[in-house]
């Protein structure tokens, strides 16, 4: 770059300046301090005196042979998450298929309360779906029970594994397709219309024409959707702590991101609670690496 | 799809999409919101719910300590991405390319295993209980996305006004003031959005930095409407209500400039 204009060549490291040092200090450096203090015996003492052992695997060890992260923790992240980036990726792309076909009107009403739906924050709208499954009065529950699946007298949702995941779920679902929707939309209309058109006369159905016109042509925009969705659903937290027993009084319904957070601000382990955030981290990475190198050695072919 | 099945099927995605916030609203408005096994449907209407929110509990101060979290958030992050966006689309420098990459890889970080070290950190420095504490948090979580968003709208604006304005007798400074802030506005603005709801949504860095009362945020401050005796649901509605609709009214009118202006950015780069 020759122009004057631009001025010398400190001057791109001055503009980087902040944000580096904003990113390095505020998340880099806490990056690295959370690996660290999972191999510190670092609990309240610590946190009031200062200074820390350092114990080796012994976090990791307490955590591995804990029966609480292979009967509850774990399945409870796995299973939910694996059934919410399913349900969103589904729901998310039939609304997308479905606004693609809207006239004008009706593609602008859908849009907006899709957009309404993706506006409601996670705090609010899990009051919203609490409310609708309490106990006595939820709106939900009435139904639920008027359908003869639970006896509205004797249940409360919120205590069992299964149907507090049910809810969870519905939450997330919500929360999470609109996104889905939106950026499926955005690939859609990049597609050319004689492509689905030949296809039609070609006598291919609805599926077929989505099998092998659509997804193969969107495959990069499915795999960000997936992806991200996978990211955000094994690491939910405000969704299941804000629901009744979800901040640790009900054991049975912790995740990994719940249970690390307990366990080092409601019990001050904040070694252990560390590990337990390296091992939900890594996993993401894993998980991340997997669908990559899957992407592109589809890619290569 | 037939016409009425696509109205049906129309419908339905509305109905699903809306029915937390109609509920949310409704219970907001209901005389007997409290009064337990109600329906959906307001047996009569009342602002009561909305006058003791804002008139007999903390809650109008939680939402200022929101409101001035999340305004410093959008203008420190917005200003701190232009400057970083600006020296990636403008400048070609030794270690630019892996700096860009950088930026994208740490928005993957999750923030969920960033609060343990970040609260010991900021118990260190005695930047618990404090608004700019928050919002520094904040304007790092939304730097990254906000840098990938600009770079774009900073490579669209063509070089030759730049070098107009330097032959115009303009210092850099205020080239970058006079002709490339105006004209990356519109991605500004998207970023704001984002930013601006990042901060006033977030709940777990605000619940655990925020240990006094008097400066929870909104967020995090609907939790004092449940407690032991039962919980004040007309009060929780009306409190949701008041987070949570101007920022859906917001978002929902810039929708379209919104994704149009992310598109840009994202296709320019």
């Amino acid at each position: 770059m020759s122009s004057p204009a631009l001025g010398s060549a400190r001057r791109p490291w001055l503009l980087l300046a902040p944000t580096l040092a904003v990113i390095g200090i505020l998340l880099l450096w806490p990056m690295v301090r959370v690996v660290i203090l999972s191999f510190q015996d670092f609990g309240l003492r610590e946190l009031v005196r200062g200074g820390a052992e350092i114990v080796g695997l012994q976090n990791y060890r307490d955590i591995l042979t804990d029966e609480r992260l292979w009967r509850v923790a774990l399945p409870n992240t796995v299973v939910f998450a694996v059934v919410c980036v399913v349900l969103t990726v589904a729901v998310g792309t039939l609304v997308a298929l479905l606004l693609h076909r809207l006239s004008p009107g009706w593609r602008t009403l859908v849009t907006m309360s899709v957009m309404a739906a993706w506006a409601v924050p996670a705090v609010t709208g899990t009051y919203v779906w609490v409310y609708l499954f309490d106990a006595r009065a939820g709106f939900l529950t009435g139904i639920l029970g008027q359908l003869g699946l639970i006896d509205v007298a004797t249940t409360n949702l919120f205590t069992e594994r299964g149907w507090f995941y049910a809810i969870a779920t519905l939450n997330v679902v919500h929360h999470g397709f609109p996104f889905v929707a939106v950026t499926v939309l955005a690939g859609l209309v990049t597609i050319p219309s004689e492509l689905p058109e030949a296809a039609m006369i070609d006598g291919a159905n609805a599926w077929q024409r989505f099998r092998h016109v659509t997804l193969p042509m969107l495959k990069p925009v499915f795999a960000i959707v997936t992806i991200l969705s996978t990211i955000w659903d094994f690491k939910v937290f405000t969704q299941i702590y804000l629901m009744p027993g979800g901040d640790g009084s009900n054991r049975e319904v912790l995740n990994l991101g719940t249970w690390s957070y307990i366990t080092a601000m409601s019990q001050n382990q904040f070694g252990l609670g560390a590990a337990i955030a390296v091992l939900l981290t890594l996993l993401l990475l894993g998980i991340t690496a997997l669908y990559l190198r899957t992407l592109f050695k589809e890619e290569e072919l | 799809m037939s016409r009425s099945g696509l109205v049906v099927a129309s419908l339905a995605v509305v109905v699903f999409s809306l029915f937390p916030v109609f509920v949310m609203l409704s219970t907001a408005v209901d005389e007997d919101a409290n009064a337990g096994g109600r329906g959906i449907i307001p047996g009569g209407l009342t602002f009561e719910h909305f006058s003791r929110v804002l008139t007999e509990t903390r809650f109008p101060d939680y939402l200022l300590n929101s409101l001035v979290v999340a305004v410093v958030t959008v203008l420190a992050s917005g200003l701190l991405a232009l400057f970083a966006a600006v020296a990636v689309a403008r400048f070609r420098f030794s270690g630019r390319t892996k700096i860009l990459m950088m930026i994208l890889i740490v928005q993957m970080v999750p923030m969920e295993a960033l609060v343990i070290p970040l609260f010991l950190q900021a118990k260190t420095l005695g930047l618990l209980n404090s608004l700019l504490g928050l919002s520094v948090i904040y304007i790092a979580f939304s730097l990254s996305f906000a840098i990938w968003t600009l770079r774009g709208f900073v490579a669209a604006v063509p070089m030759e006004l730049e070098e107009a304005a330097y032959l115009d007798g303009c210092s850099w400074w205020q080239m970058f003031w006079k002709v490339l802030f105006p004209l990356v506005a519109p991605g500004l603005v998207a970023v704001s959005v984002f930013s601006f709801i990042l901060a006033w949504n977030e709940f777990i860095f605000a619940l655990t930095f925020m240990a006094d009362d008097d400066m929870y945020t909104a967020a995090v401050g609907l939790r004092a409407f449940f407690t032991r005796s039962g919980t004040d649901w007309g009060a929780v509605m009306a409190a949701s209500s008041i987070i949570t609709l101007p920022v859906m009214i917001f978002f929902v009118a810039v929708q379209s400039r919104l994704s149009s202006g992310l598109m840009s950015g994202a296709t320019k780069g």
